[in-house]
């Protein structure tokens, strides 16, 4: 009995020596920036695949674009791998002067090397083959071109105005510069193992758990002043909160939830990241369905709808009301203000004010005065749920009665773009106007039938919207500021086709709704977080840790 | 004993077959596909379409399902259909995430459970066996993931003594056990529920057994008669529980994988359904079913470790 006590006090003795060495090493700290996205996994960090929000956090940390949206505020554009350019008379030839000393990151066995025009010309060729980017729809009707090493040229088939140029070669999606030799040598692995130009350097990947970046101490801004960046994996909420809690982890991605927001805002050293641009909800009706082929019926529902609701629903400290298609503050948006003023003059209602009476009296008119029942299939996620469960419970006071069907996020993203339902709430953030119009109301995007299948859910284009018999298409504005150089006019033509689809209640613009993030308050970010495309807060070279 | 291992595991290849079939049918069943989640909401119906043909989902049902046959054949499950690693590779590497988990899990469900049930049937109607039977019930009642919540708010936060975050290195020994105590403990006491009340009912049913009898008449030590006499053949039906129950604890381990962030096959699975990676999924599926027959086929072996009269044919 003694022996088989002694032996336990030994057991239990080594243990916890070893538990106290993981204690120990588990306090020790240093400058590496933990981030945990909401995420169970990768899906794909090749830049040109990458889409979701734990895949952009991490490319962006990797690679770098010819032009940056300026660090938090993406109004502006500035230099990055381009330290100049020029764009000819006629908008079709763009010429980027490309940054000397600009280093690819050392891969496998490999100690990196100069970029040069060649790797850019790769990358926007890569970036237009559909079978290597799922931005190639982007890059049609360009060629690129090296005139040298440090010289690339850009050849138009239509001339493009710098509001809608720019942002293909910004650091988003297909602009971030895949270089050629790690990307040919690699082949199927770039998709787990990046190579770029950014701050940090891609060093491991552990499955399901996080991805190890390192700092890139030859990045031609400046050596950063992290000395990495390791992004986790973690799907579930309250584990990243108590991470956070715990001071495992520097910075956790949080739901779009205003209770969140409070409650981490009230956690001591916790500080809160509210910014946008966000991603804007709109509910598209589709005309092909019975009784949303009825004008009446629509304005019906635009006028039994509270925004304000909505968003106390949401939450007001991460949403906020918007009044078109496009979001403010993209270029092309549309004021309250200004839909109140074109209103009047056009003696129009562009706003559908909630007004319980008026949407009765419409479907009264319509030959609903009882109301009418529909079924929608919606998405499992909260961003979805929380708005639209409030559309639902107004609808209802109006005798609207919509049946909601769940279903996990992807079968309702097969479901909507089968043509599959009458309405479709749909949140998201597109680069510019004309992509945002382009999928939405153009006709050749009409879901199952279009040229070009994408999200015109509506089918406006090629159905009969205003309820005169014809047709109604807003096709010629989009095309025709697309072609155009003169900024103000492309703005102008956005509001014109984006007034006619609030004529015709094609679409009712319902919120935009802000990115949320959690940090220690010893994490600065180095910039004025206004608003970023990374859809997580950018970390690049300025990002530091102050305690 | 060899032979009947082998046509054991001869018997389970249909068993396995069954489960590919089902797993392989049903998510190309179900609404989406990688094409569509590899390039997301922004891709053209076009681009989609090309890369599905890229993916060889253009083709008939049968056609995949014969190439997956003729992959798994040779040992192979392929690539994931949305990062392109080969899967073998991540099945290496989660695996001893979520085997170390389990393991840790029946450790803790044994050695809690046994002398509790034991304990708390020796002393049938007192205060302690409305105690045991009490905090049984509770532990049955938990879900997996709420338990995890809780203990890691009271040893994580309130008590700083564990991290929360990941499964730790797993070539540190001391790293990896430090990550691997408070899942472990939250699978071990769903699992220390069910075997007290497995043990408590299975000493219970044996105390009045005319052996039992016999030895006290003996007048051997009560210790005797129970470590020797009645435990012994109590621990049978504990056996076959914690076989099933550690089938149970696989499920169990999927949550808990999730909430605290491991790295393991719960994960994988999870990942891999969410972006309909097809290959992925069915290879975590299989893995999961090969588990189940090996632990199916251990506790059938262990029987006879523990009664000689269990003969293998």
């Amino acid at each position: 009995m003694k022996k088989i006590k002694e032996m336990l006090l030994t057991i239990f003795g080594i243990g916890f020596l070893f538990f106290l060495s993981g204690t120990l090493a588990f306090g020790a700290g240093d400058k590496v920036l933990r981030l945990a996205m909401d995420a169970a996994d990768i899906a794909d960090i090749n830049p040109h695949f990458a889409h979701t929000g734990q895949d952009r956090a991490i490319v962006h940390l990797i690679f770098t674009g010819l032009v940056r949206y300026r660090p938090g505020d993406i109004g502006e554009f500035e230099p990055d791998v381009a330290e100049s350019w020029e764009v000819s008379e006629d908008g079709l030839t763009w010429t980027f002067h490309l940054r000397k000393g600009v280093m690819v990151h050392p891969w496998k066995n490999n100690p990196g090397y100069e970029l040069t025009s060649e790797d850019v010309v790769y990358s926007f060729q890569t970036a237009a083959d559909k079978a290597k980017s799922a931005w190639a729809g982007e890059y049609a009707g360009m060629t690129v071109k090296a005139l040298d090493p440090y010289t690339v040229q850009f050849k138009l088939e239509k001339p493009m105005s710098e509001l809608l140029f720019l942002p293909k070669v910004a650091d988003y999606a297909g602009g971030l510069i895949i270089p050629k030799k790690p990307a040919e040598e690699l082949g199927e692995d770039f998709r787990t193992h990046p190579v770029g130009t950014g701050p940090f350097i891609f060093k491991e990947y552990l499955p399901k758990e996080k991805v190890v970046t390192v700092r890139n101490d030859k990045f031609y801004r400046g050596m950063p002043k992290l000395a990495g960046v390791e992004v986790f994996l973690m799907a579930d909420l309250s584990s990243r909160k108590f991470g956070l809690q715990s001071k495992e982890l520097d910075v956790i991605e949080g739901p779009p939830s205003q209770p969140w927001v409070e409650e981490m805002r009230a956690l001591p050293g916790v500080e809160v990241d509210v910014f946008g641009p966000g991603e804007a909800g709109v509910l598209h009706f589709n005309l092909k369905k019975k009784p949303f082929d009825d004008i009446k019926v629509r304005r019906a529902i635009g006028y039994a709808l509270s925004r304000d609701e909505v968003v106390t629903a949401i939450g007001k400290a991460i949403a906020n009301p918007v009044f078109s298609e496009i979001p403010q503050p993209q270029p092309g948006f549309i004021t309250y203000d200004e839909a109140k003023l074109r209103g009047r003059q056009d003696k129009k209602d562009y706003l559908y004010e909630f007004n319980r009476e008026k949407a009765r009296k419409l479907l009264t008119e319509a030959g609903f005065s009882k109301g009418f029942k529909t079924e929608i299939y919606l998405t499992e996620r909260g961003e979805y749920q929380v708005p639209m469960q409030n559309v639902v419970a107004q609808l209802r006071e109006s005798g609207i009665n919509v049946k909601l069907t769940v279903v996990d996020h992807s079968t309702y993203h097969h479901n909507i773009r089968a043509d599959m339902n009458p309405i479709v709430l749909y949140n998201c953030w597109r680069p510019t106007a004309d992509v945002r119009l382009t999928y939405f109301a153009h006709s050749d995007s009409i879901v199952v039938t279009g040229k070009r299948p994408n999200t015109n859910f509506s089918h406006v284009g090629k159905e009969d919207a205003d309820g005169d018999g014809k047709v109604d298409s807003v096709d010629y504005l989009i095309d025709a500021a697309r072609d155009l150089l003169n900024t103000n006019g492309q703005k102008a033509l956005w509001k014109e086709a984006q007034f006619n689809l609030l004529d015709w209640c094609v679409a009712y613009p319902l919120f935009i709704k802000k990115f949320t993030f959690a940090r220690q308050n010893y994490v600065d970010w180095g910039y004025d977080l206004q608003s970023t495309l990374v859809l997580s807060p950018q970390i690049n070279e300025l990002t530091v840790i102050t305690k | 004993m060899i032979g009947y291992t082998i046509r054991r595991v001869l018997i389970a290849l249909p068993t396995l077959l069954v489960v590919l079939t089902i797993t392989f049918v049903l998510v190309r069943i179900a609404p989406g596909d990688p094409a569509e989640v590899r390039l997301g909401d922004y891709a053209s119906k076009e681009a989609v379409e090309a890369l599905r043909k890229e993916m060889g989902l253009d083709k008939s049902m049968w056609v995949q399902y014969l190439k997956t046959l003729k992959g798994l054949l040779k040992g192979d499950f392929g690539r994931s259909m949305i990062n392109g690693r080969p899967i073998s590779a991540d099945l290496k590497r989660s695996l001893p995430y979520t085997l170390e988990l389990t393991l840790l899990g029946i450790i803790f469900g044994a050695i809690f459970g046994i002398p509790t049930g034991v304990y708390t049937a020796l002393r049938r109607n007192t205060f302690a066996d409305y105690i045991g039977r009490t905090l049984s019930l509770a532990g049955l009642s938990f879900p997996t993931f709420y338990l995890g919540i809780l203990l890691m708010l009271a040893f994580a936060i309130k008590i700083p003594l564990f991290p929360v975050v990941g499964g730790g290195d797993i070539h540190n020994f001391a790293d990896n056990l430090h990550h691997l105590v408070l899942p472990g403990l939250t699978l071990g006491l769903i699992m220390t529920a069910y075997v007290t009340r497995m043990a408590r009912s299975s000493v219970l049913n044996l105390l009045n057994e005319d052996y039992v009898r016999t030895a006290r008449a003996k007048g051997l030590a009560e210790r005797k008669v129970i470590y020797i006499h009645l435990l012994r053949n109590a621990l049978l039906p504990i056996i076959a529980l914690i076989g099933i129950y550690s089938i149970v604890l696989i499920g169990g381990s999927v949550m808990v994988e999730i909430v605290f962030s491991r790295p393991g096959l719960g994960k994988m699975m999870i990942g891999a359904l969410k972006q309909r990676d097809y290959t992925t999924l069915q290879a975590v599926m299989i893995t999961f079913a090969g588990f189940v027959v090996l632990i199916n086929l251990i506790t059938d072996l262990a029987y006879g470790l523990i009664d000689p009269r269990v003969k293998y044919k």
